[in-house]
């Protein structure tokens, strides 16, 4: 089960998605098709209420930053739950964790 | 990487053939002999005359004076050439290790050495073919060579060439040629592949089981015209058992590297000990994954039936189990899981039907971070191998089974000795 929720801020080019639910490869899709139809320069993926990732959620947020950056924008990951934040460490997808940023991109 | 420097001052005259650090020793390593004699060419299309020493699928020990480090090319034929690097530390004087770049084939390149192109410089296959097609027509020696090089290239079963037979077909009748007299061949089948052979005009094989059910034969059917042909028979039943045997050899080689650089935290065993593996303890429960949807579905159901945990190691448990679902689902259509417990022990076991993880994909599927034949992230493993305490694989043709131990000391007693 994954919900997605997008918010846009369009003064500032942003694109939140506020995901709840399991990032698995059952739900992966879904996120992909919303991905699909943002446009702002910066998406911001919100998994605090995720609870669960797997390999291949890793595998489409590296797809997704990857696609994003070819595009001149970034995609930005933002407050993981410990254990997901630990399984981002291990295979290296720390590197796309927004450190200390507000809703918008505001630094704090 | 000093020692073969060293090597060279202290004992020049030490064949480095014998040495150790030259070639690793394993099953695959061969040095042939007499030496075989081929030409690295450079960029400039120079040429130097070397001699392979030994060899194995990836690496080549060969004797020349080409400039090492350096690339070169080597020709062994029209359609098979192999692209090389000298290594500098490696070796001593005139001998050094090559590494194998790139092996170009008709089709397509690859970065080792086929079993076959292996073969074909580890043992002689291409004299036995002369010494075979000796008794020919001479007009017709060159044509059955060259066809049957390319068909001994693509023969699994090389070795096979040391016990064949060859027969002359015309209209129906066979006459002995050369090889093996005595071996006795299904005639019947033979027959009928040189009716075949003869009216499509095209080279045939066929591998028959004898009517008794004792002997493997690979039969080749080679037309010289409508209605005449050369067939060729090999004796494969040796052969097959110790491919089998090799494949043992090969398994327990990559049984113990693997072992050995988890930690002893990951085991190959074989199917009487997996059988074990996944009888131990009591099951907690179990299901079966069709489609990805059973993925979650699985998640709840162990989550009801795990024991009390802190929340790390049950997130450990789900993500294992769902990697490894996550891994039959594609590579074998599905499977099915099962969670076992025996003292504090929880084990996560997935059985697939599939066509099992290669010999040689092994290690590096299991072990090479983002390694992955089908295309994902390939980090399962890397996740299962860092989560689990304790992993065990069985993997063949007809499935692969895979069994995760995780220490589950109950969270009462966590906060017990707290």
């Amino acid at each position: 089960m994954l919900k997605v929720d997008v918010d846009v801020y369009v003064d500032r080019g942003v694109c939140r998605l506020v995901l709840n639910g399991e990032l698995d490869v059952e739900t992966v899709a879904q996120l992909q098709e919303v991905v699909g139809k943002a446009g702002e320069h910066t998406l911001e993926v919100d998994l605090s209420g995720v609870s669960f990732v797997d390999s291949t959620g890793l595998k489409s947020l590296l797809d997704i930053s990857n696609d994003w950056r070819q595009k001149g924008g970034r995609m930005l990951i933002l407050r993981p739950q410990p254990d997901v934040a630990e399984v981002m460490r291990l295979v290296g997808l720390d590197r796309l964790l927004a450190q200390n940023t507000a809703p918008g991109g505001e630094e704090r | 990487m000093q020692r073969c420097l060293e090597c060279a001052k202290k004992e020049p005259d030490r064949p480095c053939v014998e040495c150790r650090y030259f070639i690793q020793p394993s099953p695959l390593r061969r040095v042939p002999s007499p030496p075989v004699r081929v030409f690295l060419e450079d960029e400039h299309g120079r040429q130097y005359p070397a001699h392979i020493l030994a060899l194995n699928t990836t690496e080549f020990g060969l004797e020349t004076e080409a400039p090492v480090p350096g690339r070169y090319v080597i020709r062994l034929q029209e359609s098979l050439w192999i692209e090389v690097a000298g290594v500098p530390f490696k070796g001593k004087n005139n001998v050094h290790v090559f590494d194998v770049l790139r092996v170009h084939r008709k089709r397509g390149t690859a970065r080792r050495l086929s079993r076959e192109e292996y073969q074909l410089l580890a043992g002689s296959a291409g004299e036995l073919v002369q010494e075979i097609t000796r008794y020919l027509p001479e007009h017709l020696q060159d044509l059955v060579r060259e066809k049957l090089l390319a068909e001994v290239e693509k023969s699994e079963l090389i070795n096979a060439l040391k016990v064949g037979k060859v027969m002359k077909y015309e209209r129906g009748r066979f006459r002995y040629l050369s090889g093996r007299a005595d071996l006795d061949l299904p005639m019947e089948e033979a027959e009928k592949l040189m009716r075949q052979a003869t009216r499509q005009a095209e080279h045939r094989r066929e591998v028959v089981i004898s009517a008794d059910g004792q002997k493997v034969f690979d039969l080749h059917g080679v037309p010289f015209d409508h209605r005449s042909g050369g067939l060729l028979a090999f004796d494969i039943t040796e052969v097959i058992e110790k491919e089998r045997k090799m494949h043992r050899q090969e398994m327990q080689a990559y049984r113990e590297a693997i072992a050995a650089v988890t930690g002893g935290r990951f085991y190959l065993v074989n199917g009487d000990e997996m059988e074990k593996v996944v009888s131990e303890g009591t099951e907690l429960a179990q299901g079966e994954v069709r489609q990805t949807h059973d993925i979650p579905e699985a998640r709840r159901v162990i989550q009801e039936a795990l024991p009390v945990l802190d929340s790390r190691r049950r997130h450990a448990v789900i993500l294992c189990l769902t990697e490894a679902l996550a891994n039959a689902l594609k590579h074998a259509g599905g499977g099915c899981w099962q969670a076992r417990q025996s003292g504090d022990t929880v084990r996560i076991i997935v059985q697939d039907r599939g066509p099992g993880i290669k010999t040689s994909e092994l290690a590096r599927a299991t072990l090479m971070q983002h390694y992955s034949t089908k295309n994902s992230l390939g980090c399962g493993f890397t996740l299962m191998l860092y989560y689990a305490d304790y992993l065990y694989l069985n993997t063949g043709p007809s499935g692969t089974a895979l069994a995760l131990d995780f220490g589950v000391v109950p969270a009462d007693r966590l906060k017990q000795d707290q």
